[in-house]
């Protein structure tokens, strides 16, 4: 076989499109490649321009062409860039994903015997399957990056939750503490309160006793007793004890019905209690709520009240919604860095009554506003929140199948407000 | 290890790719119609880690390319951050560049500047080299001992594109065995 022949043979079965073009843009050679994919053989393109052949690119492939004459350098084409530069069909017609065919081209200079560049080669290389897989690739490494990143957010939440129960675990065994510990102290307040009541009384007595004796010796008038009595009395400062006396005694009882005032409420909040459905008044149970909120609310924050009149009783879990109350209150206190205004609204509104809570603190953001009644959600730092109050709150509302309504705007305050059903959750439709 | 070029034949190569670039700078020149001013070119001998250092600058894009045929090697380019907005203006880019087009035109430039070098190089010398595709380089995170240093010789030009922030250097490296090539044609044109 001729070496020529062999050449021809060779650029026919190679996997590569080839043609050759003269300086004018003319196609002088293209082989099987070419023709097969463009359906124009070779004899029906010679000598025409391959700008006129392929419209669509000519200006790109001008430019390359130009480069490679002026240069006498190979120019490269790319399928990253230039994925189809002549619109032949993929060479997977049936199976593949694409359609176009993805090619890289390469324009080498053909030199002359006199060194000077009279034609340019276009060897076409089809890439298709290399970009394919590339392209999958690269899904496959979005999709790992995109696995990554919302692994590790959801690291990040984790370790934020185990923080938060870890917190909360804490404040329910604190509670538990203290309702044990409320408990305990119940008893002695019970016996050293009856008592300081009997001793009161046993002192009245002793008082009535020893002024019966002054007056019977003022009555013998014997001057050595009387003087005795005087002499004894300036010892004792008597005078003084007779009137300190009562005043301590009631001084007294006064403290430890306080203490047993305090005791009754950390009974009342501790979760050992039981939570038992009754009629009772919201606006009253707002108010015992904020007295043991006074040591969050105290000094700072005025209080301002507007409460309609005969407002009914409720039907509801008094203990439970006063947990309500207090998380709302607190949350008020520290939104308002303990200094502000706290506005306390009731109101009968149909067949419920509405509880509002608004203060003049610092806001919710508005990104938050959808989060906040989720469980372990606390805009405040790690061991100031547990980031279950309000959605302890919410669920109790829910349970009573009422309703809490947020509104806020950041730095104008926050109001919620709670719309408890009269009837308890049964009348509610 | 040091160069192996005596004083004469470096003198002889720098005096050869300075006529070469010459050529090169004017090709280049009339095809993006803008004045090209480029370095005398050096015969670096720089150490590993010098030459690592070279691929360290923020200041640069980096391509490789191979080069086959009576010497074998690479040649490294650095381009300019700065500037290629103007580049791909002259080269009938469609401006601003986005990435991928930006890529695109860091290639054809690194692939005209590394060509117009090597062609110029390889025919001064008669030594025919055949140019591969271009691709980006990033060498940063690649260890100086992973390159296969031992016997190469560095051939360094700086073009500049006047009137621009641009500018870009090319590095002809040759391997091992190629550098003994180069010698006996270097020698042989001295001795003529």
């Amino acid at each position: 076989m001729e070496i020529a022949d062999l050449h021809l043979q060779l650029n026919n079965r190679l996997p590569l499109g080839i043609c050759v073009l003269d300086a004018d843009y003319r196609v002088l050679y293209w082989n099987d490649f070419f023709s097969d994919r463009s359906g124009l053989a070779l004899a029906d393109v010679l000598g025409q321009s391959l700008l006129g052949l392929f419209p669509q690119q000519a200006r790109y492939l001008k430019k390359k062409i130009d480069s490679v004459l002026v240069l006498n350098n190979a120019s490269f084409s790319y399928w990253q860039h230039q994925p189809h530069i002549f619109p032949f069909c993929s060479s997977r017609p049936i199976t593949g994903e694409e359609t176009l065919m993805y090619q890289n081209i390469e324009f080498l200079p053909v030199e002359c015997q006199d060194a000077t560049v009279r034609s340019v080669c276009l060897v076409l290389q089809d890439v298709t399957e290399l970009a394919s897989y590339f392209f999958a690739e690269q899904q496959v490494s979005a999709r790992l990056e995109q696995e990554h990143s919302e692994l590790k957010a959801l690291n990040e939440k984790l370790t934020m939750a185990q923080h938060q129960l870890l917190q909360s675990e804490k404040m329910a065994a604190i509670g538990q503490l203290a309702a044990g510990v409320a408990h305990e102290i119940n008893n002695p307040i019970g016996f050293i309160s009856s008592n300081l009541q009997t001793l009161q009384d046993y002192a009245v007595r002793l008082l009535k006793l020893t002024e019966f004796y002054a007056k019977v010796i003022n009555k013998a008038g014997n001057e050595t007793f009387l003087a005795m009595q005087r002499d004894m009395q300036q010892r004792l400062q008597f005078d003084f004890v007779r009137q300190d006396l009562p005043e301590l005694l009631s001084e007294s009882i006064d403290g430890i019905e306080r203490v047993s005032e305090i005791v009754k409420n950390l009974k009342a909040f501790s979760h050992v209690d039981n939570a038992q459905w009754q009629y009772a008044s919201l606006v009253d149970g707002l108010e015992n709520t904020l007295k043991i909120a006074a040591n969050q609310l105290k000094y700072k924050v005025e209080i301002q009240r507007d409460y309609a009149a005969d407002l009914p009783q409720v039907y509801c879990q008094p203990n439970q919604i006063n947990q309500v109350f207090l998380n709302l209150l607190v949350n008020a206190a520290q939104a308002m860095d303990h200094k502000g205004h706290l506005y306390l609204r009731a109101w009968q509104q149909d067949q419920s009554v509405c509880i509002e809570v608004r203060d003049t603190g610092s806001g919710i953001a508005p990104e938050h506003l959808s989060h906040l009644f989720e469980p372990f959600f606390t805009t405040k730092p790690v061991g100031s929140g547990t980031g279950l109050g309000l959605s302890l709150s919410y669920s109790i509302i829910k349970k009573h199948q009422g309703d809490i309504l947020v509104r806020s705007e950041p730095g104008q305050g926050a109001s919620f407000t709670l719309v408890l059903p009269l009837q308890g959750p049964d009348s509610a439709g | 290890m040091m160069t192996p070029l005596t004083e004469l034949q470096r003198d002889a190569l720098q005096e050869l790719m300075n006529i070469s670039m010459g050529q090169a700078a004017n090709a280049l020149a009339r095809l993006i119609d803008a004045k090209i001013s480029l370095s005398i070119p050096k015969i670096v001998v720089v150490d590993a880690s010098e030459f690592q250092q070279m691929f360290q600058s923020e200041r640069y894009w980096f391509t490789r390319q191979s080069f086959l045929g009576s010497v074998k090697g690479e040649v490294l380019t650095l381009l300019a951050r700065a500037g290629t907005e103007t580049i791909g203006g002259l080269l009938d880019y469609p401006l601003p560049l986005d990435a991928r087009s930006n890529e695109e035109l860091l290639l054809e430039l690194a692939n005209i500047l590394a060509g117009a070098c090597l062609h110029g190089f390889s025919s001064q010398l008669g030594l025919p080299a055949k140019l591969s595709m271009p691709t980006m380089f990033s060498a940063r995170q690649r260890d100086s001992d992973s390159f296969n240093w031992a016997s190469t010789l560095l051939l360094e030009v700086e073009f500049q594109l006047e009137g621009t922030a641009f500018d870009s250097r090319i590095v002809i490296c040759l391997a091992g065995p190629s550098v003994g090539v180069l010698l006996q044609q270097l020698n042989a044109l001295l001795e003529s």
